[in-house]
């Protein structure tokens, strides 16, 4: 479902300076799958993350997602594409601190432009499902980490995507906060959801429901 | 399932409004102050250009006066009768004014002297004789601006005119008379000639000066120079000499309007460079965050577009209509002075009510679209940047 094919990127961080982030990735995932992309800061996993996202492009190589070369679409049409397949819990969350609960997990649903009794539904039911609907109206500044990242996992599923991406999603939690993220995957997952999670989190490994975990060092992947 | 109009994106566009209050509280009114003054300085521009313009019109086509030592002194009234032989001449009226001080209230009124049977130079002058009863002199009819004077300080029968020789002369007050424009003559007594030449000790058979009627306006400038050849020491004075001394000090005026319209453009260009320089990293990152989470690039610029739309519509429209208030419901306190204030008793011209929407669509293409380019094209640089290095 999701290939990554000869995957380079390098950033420029000035003219003359040049980062090589991933070389020569070669990676791939099916539909349902739970893998996780394990390895130390910058290794380079969120950047893999990234690319499936469509957040960036690599610099050589394809990303093909359901057949389709993501890694070739122009601006707009990535945005479509994020929109409609990807839901990505990002490691700090960023959601935007000064809007209420339900006002960050609308966000996605904002550019559909649906009737409200739909838009209205969809957030109900991400809201019941992560538990996050008694603070629906409170500001986001005002919660817990925890809380936050209910809020993200929440948004990130609204528009009800195939595939879950999760960088980092325990680094700013507890463990407790972490065990009871670790649940919110087995709910997803169970739902049949393309879930990739990178994470250096030791919580994470040898874990039941994880099909595969895929090692990245320096760039490459080591499979 | 999808509306035709994005509510979503406006009601959003409000919530990033209200959660930089203070920020945007501030370019608010900075932009109504700005939109206020401007449409102020036009509102009051065009009312008084049309009153000077009015003004001007009833003013005499040309004025003869006579020269002595670089000053004004009486003139000859036989000087009249030369005038009068000159070809296209249509008629030569001598005048007896002039001005009186008085200390009180520090005014000074501008004395006028008509005759019953002489023609009359102005159309207020030609209506006001006709209320005057010539058989009861030591009588004066006056102007708005005069009567409101008398009654503030208790003159409500007669007022005591102090002669060049120190005697009194007793004159009754009359009615007061409408004029054909406010600035023409708020401050005008009009009294009988011999009144007049008894307050300011003024001979039979002088004259303050004489009005000369054309009968072709075109000829005005001919006629002058004939005046001028014939009494080469005498000052002749074109309608459009004073045309060109009202708008002299107008010009004048308008130079102090002037330096407080740089004054808010500057504050309004430094608050577009600001925007046009960039976002903060915070807005920055908000777009990436949007972007992320699936927002296109024209989601993004409407999103802005009725951010700076709501703010600058919002602020021109508060402006226009604030301006509007003051120039004619307040009279434009302060600011009128400024543009009529060489007269002790300008202070009651009224501003006549002149809406010209070229100006009003002139200040709204000189504010409102260079807001809503400040605001987009940074947000567009930004957008059009990949979400993740946004983000990062």
């Amino acid at each position: 479902m999701i290939e990554l094919k000869n995957i380079f990127k390098i950033y420029e961080t000035n003219s003359i300076e040049k980062v090589t982030a991933l070389k020569d990735i070669n990676l791939s995932f099916n539909e349902g799958e739970l893998i996780v992309l394990k390895g130390a800061s910058g290794s380079g996993k969120s950047t893999i993350l990234s690319l499936i996202a469509s957040l960036s492009k690599p610099t050589t190589g394809e990303v093909i997602v359901d057949k389709k070369k993501i890694s070739k679409l122009p601006d707009n049409f990535a945005s479509i594409y994020r929109r409609d397949n990807i839901g990505f819990i990002f490691q700090k969350y960023n959601l935007i601190t000064t809007l209420t609960v339900q006002e960050n997990i609308l966000l996605p649903l904002i550019p559909l432009n649906l009737n409200i009794s739909l838009a209205q539904k969809k957030l109900e039911r991400v809201m019941k499902m992560f538990q996050i609907e008694h603070k629906k109206d409170s500001l986001v500044k005002n919660l817990s980490g925890g809380e936050q990242q209910r809020v993200a996992i929440a948004r990130a599923n609204v528009n009800n995507p195939k595939i879950i991406i999760a960088d980092e999603p325990t680094a700013n939690l507890d463990k407790k906060l972490s065990l009871s993220f670790i649940e919110i995957i087995k709910k997803l997952k169970s739902e049949n959801k393309t879930i990739i999670i990178a994470t250096h989190d030791p919580l994470f490994f040898n874990l039941d429901i994880v099909d595969r975990e895929i090692t990245i060092s320096d760039g490459t992947a080591i499979l | 399932m999808k509306n035709s109009f994005n509510l979503y994106l406006l009601e959003f566009a409000i919530n990033a409004l209200l959660r930089q209050k203070s920020k945007n509280f501030f370019i608010v009114i900075v932009f109504t102050f700005l939109t206020f003054l401007l449409t102020s300085v036009f509102y009051i521009t065009n009312s008084i250009k049309y009153e000077l313009d009015t003004t001007v019109d009833t003013l005499p086509q040309l004025i003869v006066q006579n020269m002595k030592a670089g000053r004004h002194y009486d003139i000859d009234i036989d000087t009249v009768d030369e005038i009068l032989t000159i070809e296209g001449v249509e008629d030569a009226i001598p005048r007896v004014w002039g001005y009186y001080y008085f200390k009180k209230a520090d005014v000074y009124f501008t004395l006028i002297g008509v005759e019953e049977f002489e023609n009359q130079y102005t159309k207020t002058l030609s209506n006001v004789v006709k209320k005057i009863d010539f058989e009861n002199s030591s009588y004066m009819l006056m102007g708005k601006g005069v009567k409101k004077v008398m009654h503030e300080n208790y003159y409500k029968d007669y007022f005591n005119f102090i002669k060049p020789n120190g005697t009194l002369k007793k004159i009754f007050l009359g009615k007061s008379f409408d004029t054909q424009t406010e600035l023409e003559s708020n401050d005008i007594i009009v009294m009988t000639n011999s009144d007049i030449r008894e307050i300011f000790d003024i001979e039979e058979n002088l004259a303050t000066d004489i009005v000369v009627k054309v009968s072709n306006p075109n000829e005005i400038d001919t006629i002058a120079r004939k005046i001028q050849l014939l009494y080469p020491t005498a000052r002749v004075v074109t309608n459009k000499d004073i045309k060109i001394s009202y708008q002299n000090i107008f010009n004048y005026k308008s130079g102090i309007f002037l330096t407080l319209f740089i004054i808010s453009l500057f504050t309004f260009f430094i608050i577009i460079y600001d925007k046009a320089n960039g976002l903060s990293s915070e807005e920055k990152k908000e777009i990436g965050i949007l972007k992320a989470l699936g927002w296109q690039i024209d989601d993004i610029l409407k999103e802005k577009f009725y951010e700076a739309s709501i703010i600058s519509l919002f602020s021109y429209t508060v402006g226009v209509t604030l301006a509007l208030f003051f120039v004619y419901i307040l009279q434009a306190p302060l600011l009128r002075d400024i543009f009529i204030g060489y007269s002790a008793l300008k202070p009651s011209f009224v501003l006549p009510f002149i809406i010209d929407i070229q100006t009003l669509f002139l200040i709204f293409f000189l504010t409102i679209p260079i807001y809503i380019s400040a605001t987009i094209i940074p947000s567009w640089r930004v957008a059009t940047l990949e979400a993740d290095e946004v983000i990062r």
